[in-house]
């Protein structure tokens, strides 16, 4: 990991076309401004990691749970 | 002729034969399997809520998913501008909106829907895009047995 000290009110670029800005620094918390290219999705780590297990968990279904699921709720959508 | 316009592909439910414009370019992959970008929709069964989102090139590669209308009528997600330019959105009308299913081991009843990674698929363009969904009402795991119950 590449480490770097900035003080607030101080930038870095990553390549060309994205700027971060240190804004303030508050206690423990950071406030960072991001000018980013229009195309440039931003995500919350935490947020990101939930859904990267959540993926990973829809990949293991066993086919007889799967098949057991399908008539569970296809039982009930006829009710 | 018409024959090119199908192939045939191996999924976790085995071999299915699929039409090439059912094909769903995801530029960006999955959340964790990014390396992967054309994936297709197979049905479990007929009148099944649940899909397969299953990729072309890895047959072990397939995603529960499941149609959040069927179990939820009011759920809304958040689109920005970014992700609206990836998936070529001009019209909403044009997106349909599939989450990814939870099914512990031996508990089908305890089926989860996960609301907070929608997968949103503009059909018209064939992109797809999965949209981490930050200010979420919505629980991140929704049981929808523990709906019915109530």
């Amino acid at each position: 990991m590449l480490i770097l000290t900035r003080r607030p009110g101080e930038a870095l670029y990553l390549d060309d076309n994205i700027k971060i800005t240190v804004l303030s620094v508050q206690g423990r918390q950071i406030k960072l401004g991001l000018e980013i290219p229009e195309e440039t999705t931003v995500y919350r780590e935490e947020v990101y990691l939930k859904i990267k297990e959540q993926n990973r968990l829809a990949l293991e279904t066993s086919q007889q749970d799967l098949f057991a699921a399908t008539e569970l709720w296809q039982k009930k959508e006829k009710k | 002729m018409a024959k090119e316009r199908k192939k045939v592909i191996r999924t976790r439910l085995g071999e299915r034969e699929i039409m090439d414009d059912s094909i769903i370019y995801f530029s960006r992959g999955l959340i964790g399997f990014d390396d992967k970008r054309d994936f297709t929709l197979i049905r479990v069964r007929e009148d099944s809520p649940f899909m397969l989102l299953q990729s072309l090139e890895d047959p072990n590669l397939g995603l529960l998913v499941a149609d959040p209308y069927s179990f939820l009528e009011e759920y809304e997600i958040r689109l920005s501008e970014a992700e609206k330019r990836i998936l070529r959105v001009d019209n909403i009308r044009q997106i349909a909106v599939l989450v990814t299913v939870t099914i512990p081991k031996g508990k089908p009843e305890q089926t989860t829907l996960n609301l907070s990674g929608p997968i949103v698929i503009n059909y018209v363009a064939k992109k797809g895009l999965q949209i981490p969904q930050v200010d979420s009402k919505y629980p991140t795991h929704y049981c929808p047995a523990a709906e019915d119950l109530k």
